[in-house]
């Protein structure tokens, strides 16, 4: 059907008109629902910690239903799918990059590489250190075996 | 049997020096590779070519000495013995001087020459000495030195404590805060 000309002039007019109320609205009502998420978050947390739930879920997951579920939704090749898009997506990569060329991550990959050569000097160190007494003391029993005296 | 367990034995000295032997052999070939690349571009007559394997011979004995004694009278340490934690220092604890490291250098040498028996007297001598170390009047004692890391560790914690003392002069509760290692 064709658009009236009338209604489409009189819906642009009435338009920021629209966007007042919906940011008025928006502003009423954020108190209440800030408040119901920070109940509904709360209401998880504790039900999460509930014994009985926690024993549901785990009865539920260690189910043949909830293992089959599993499996099902691995054979279906869904996570596939999902895993072949995520490779192919560029932001992916992109993120990749930004955290492997963060500052925090190769500071805490040499720190533990120097941590890591640290240790195995360490260990060669106490090593030889006892190989220099053992060597010391076969030596000594060596010499005093020739002269018993 | 040894007075002191702070002087290091013949296993630790031989591992120090094997490092020494191949760090200066690794630069020895990279200084000599890039030497022979050069002068593959000339050409060169066969007595200018005996000339030049003298001279890079003679470099080799100059920049293996230099190596040793330079770590010895600077720091005590070659690269060897830093790895090892083991230091060269003269039988007083001072630092050695040059020309007692040259002499350490040739003591090396003969050492060596009777099938290392030198070396050998590391294992009988009270202060684990080899004949370089009784020529030289050296001993190799523990280095104080720490590791790397352990250094960067100390160093952020003293720049850590240096923070707080300032801030909590300063009173400002926000950055006085110092993280528990």
């Amino acid at each position: 059907m064709p658009e009236d000309p009338k209604d489409n002039q009189r819906s642009r007019a009435f338009r920021p008109l629209g966007g007042i109320g919906g940011r008025a609205a928006a502003a009423t009502l954020r108190p209440f629902t800030d408040a119901a998420a920070v109940e509904l978050e709360a209401l998880l947390a504790t039900a999460l910690d509930s014994e009985s739930v926690q024993r549901g879920l785990r009865s539920a997951f260690e189910s043949d239903g909830g293992k089959q579920l599993v499996a099902d939704f691995f054979d279906s090749g869904l996570f596939d799918e999902f895993v072949d898009r995520l490779l192919a997506s560029p932001s992916l990569w992109r993120l990749i990059d930004e955290v492997a060329d963060s500052p925090a991550v190769t500071a805490a990959i040499s720190q533990q590489g120097l941590g890591f050569a640290d240790q195995v000097g360490e260990e060669v160190r106490r090593r030889t250190r006892r190989a220099d007494d053992w060597l010391e003391r076969l030596a000594h029993r060596l010499i005093r075996r020739r002269n018993p005296s | 049997m040894k007075d002191d367990t702070g002087y290091i034995g013949l296993v630790t000295r031989v591992v120090a020096v094997v490092i020494d032997a191949a760090v200066i052999n690794l630069v020895a070939l990279l200084v000599s590779l890039g030497a022979g690349l050069i002068l593959s571009l000339f050409h060169i007559g066969s007595v200018l070519k005996d000339v030049l394997i003298v001279v890079g011979a003679v470099v080799y004995v100059l920049w293996t000495i230099s190596y040793f004694v330079g770590f010895w009278v600077t720091t005590g340490e070659t690269l060897g013995d830093r790895v090892m934690r083991i230091r060269v220092v003269a039988a007083d604890g001072s630092r050695v001087k040059p020309r007692w490291a040259l002499v350490r250098i040739v003591g090396a040498v003969l050492s060596a020459l009777p099938l290392f028996a030198g070396y050998l007297v590391i294992l009988f001598d009270r202060r684990r000495r080899g004949l370089l170390d009784v020529m030289a009047r050296t001993v190799v004692v523990e280095s104080p030195n720490l590791s790397i890391t352990a250094r960067r560790r100390a160093r952020r914690r003293a720049l850590e404590a240096e923070h707080y003392i300032r801030s909590s002069d300063s009173g400002d509760e926000r950055v006085a805060f110092v993280p528990q290692p």
